[in-house]
């Protein structure tokens, strides 16, 4: 597990996500509620950029910009079917730097 | 975003990715059903008279329904992932999603909603001179199938005839659906001789005509049940009155493209069709093309007709969990040969070409190859 500095806070706006390449992956990172989340950025149905998508029920999931798959933000399973899951990495905000570990 | 180390940490750098498969970019491929909606004006600008000054706003159609209570995106309506009304749009799409070539359908999705064909053929010859005369010119890539007013034969078969010698036009687009009379029936021949001495294909498409009452139509609540899963049934019918009407016995060389039909249930109709056949061919020559011809039988088993004469568009595709199982689908149901891909670009259910590139154990490279692109050209003589 490797530690990456992604940005500051304040650039990705509440209620937006970004994309990072760290290492090999790309990680779609998500600002809600004042908190951050991370996730693998390729949705599971057709391959659509998660990080384009919209972050929706008050700030718990986000949709996929495609067709809507939802998943979660707290667990990343999809909320129809939570066998489907993305892939979740830690984030945390250290001494004013968003940071993954992945 | 800062791209350098940053106390200690390794840097990550911020993205766009591109959501579509980089091999995709490496190989041809024809997208069978992207929907052009020319704005309105655009359209009137085109109308001749006397509509041109009796028709102030696109005609309305009744209980139109779309997926926005589905999908939960207010206002954007049919048009889920944007609207492409001119050329350089159309080529900006091709781009984003490593489409080289493709066929456009009315965005219009519902012309035979408008009541009056006089309209309904004046609003056809607007669109369809509006492509020739703004649209074609803008770039090869560009191809289109005409729009006609499918429901009066004759005023489709003179649209036909009247652009058809356009060779940017590669089919004509009909649509089908539970209120639809079927396609294979020999009231239509006049639009399938005009096809004939212009070898354009016929484009049949999901469609609705919901102003016109159906106990089926009218018994569904949801999009699940109008445009998930009706449309499989509704291209059944259509198909199986094309085989036994005798429509591909008249008409040896005419192709035809199920869209957004679904494309599994083929390997079950296949040998169904032809087992009720076997079994029971008694009225097919009482159907108006046998008695014309004075024939009893089709000259060939229902199923290769379709290995012949139809192709299917894929989107959108349903992909098994089991690969096994989706290599036997693809094998049941002809894919190398069956299958043209396409991606129903803006509609809800719009398909990027991943999915044809990302099951190598199962659609090898020959058979990407046919469903990105080959089988497209082999079935559209102008491509």
């Amino acid at each position: 597990m490797t530690d990456y500095f992604l940005c500051k806070p304040g650039d990705i706006p509440e209620g937006e996500g970004r994309a990072f390449q760290a290492g090999e992956r790309v990680v779609a990172v998500f600002h809600a509620n004042g908190r951050f989340h991370a996730m693998a950025n390729k949705c599971l149905h057709r391959g659509a950029s998660m990080c384009d998508g919209a972050i929706a029920d008050g700030g718990s999931t986000i949709r996929c910009p495609w067709h809507n798959w939802t998943f979660d933000l707290e667990t990343g399973r999809n909320v129809i079917d939570p066998r489907e899951a993305l892939r979740k990495f830690q984030v945390r905000v250290e001494d004013g730097q968003v940071i993954l570990s992945a | 975003m800062n791209e350098s180390a940053h106390s200690g940490f390794e840097s990550a750098r911020a993205v766009t990715p591109d959501p579509i498969n980089p091999k995709i970019r490496t190989m041809e491929v024809v997208d069978t059903d992207f929907h052009f909606s020319p704005p309105w004006p655009v359209i009137r600008s085109y109308l001749k008279e006397p509509f041109k000054s009796r028709i102030w706003h696109y005609p309305a159609v009744g209980l139109e329904y779309n997926p926005e209570p589905a999908n939960e995106r207010p206002g954007v309506g049919q048009d889920t992932h944007g609207t492409a009304g001119t050329g350089a749009e159309v080529l900006r799409i091709l781009d984003q999603f490593g489409t080289d070539i493709v066929i456009l359908n009315p965005g219009y999705n519902r012309p035979m909603s408008i009541f009056s064909e006089p309209v309904l053929a004046a609003f056809c010859e607007a669109y369809n001179d509006y492509l020739v005369k703004e649209v074609f010119p803008v770039s090869p890539r560009i191809r289109a199938n005409m729009m006609v007013c499918q429901r009066n034969p004759e005023l489709a078969a003179r649209e036909i005839r009247r652009v058809g010698h356009h060779r940017q036009f590669v089919g004509v687009f009909t649509e089908f659906s539970a209120l639809y009379e079927q396609l294979g029936n020999a009231r239509f021949d006049p639009i399938y001789d005009a096809m004939r001495d212009f070898d354009l294909v016929l484009t049949a498409h999901s469609g609705g005509w919901f102003n016109h009452f159906s106990p089926l139509f009218n018994g569904a609540r949801t999009w699940i049940e109008l445009f998930g899963n009706a449309p499989i049934a509704n291209a059944i019918v259509h198909l199986a009155a094309m085989i036994v009407q005798g429509l591909f016995d008249k008409y040896p060389k005419q192709k035809i493209l199920f869209q957004e039909g679904g494309v599994w249930w083929l390997s079950d109709f296949m040998l169904r069709i032809d087992d009720f056949y076997v079994s029971a061919p008694g009225d097919i020559a009482l159907t108006e093309r046998k008695l014309a011809a004075g024939e009893r039988y089709l000259n060939k088993l229902p199923s290769e007709y379709i290995l012949e004469n139809v192709r299917f568009s894929t989107q959108p595709i349903t992909i098994p969990k089991n690969p096994k199982h989706f290599g036997w689908m693809l094998e049941l149901c002809h894919a190398k040969d069956l299958f043209c891909f396409s991606t129903d670009w803006p509609h809800q259910t719009m398909d990027p070409a991943n999915w044809v590139v990302e099951h190598p154990g199962q659609i090898d490279e020959a058979m990407q190859k046919a469903i990105l692109g080959g089988n497209a050209r082999k079935l559209y003589a102008r491509l």
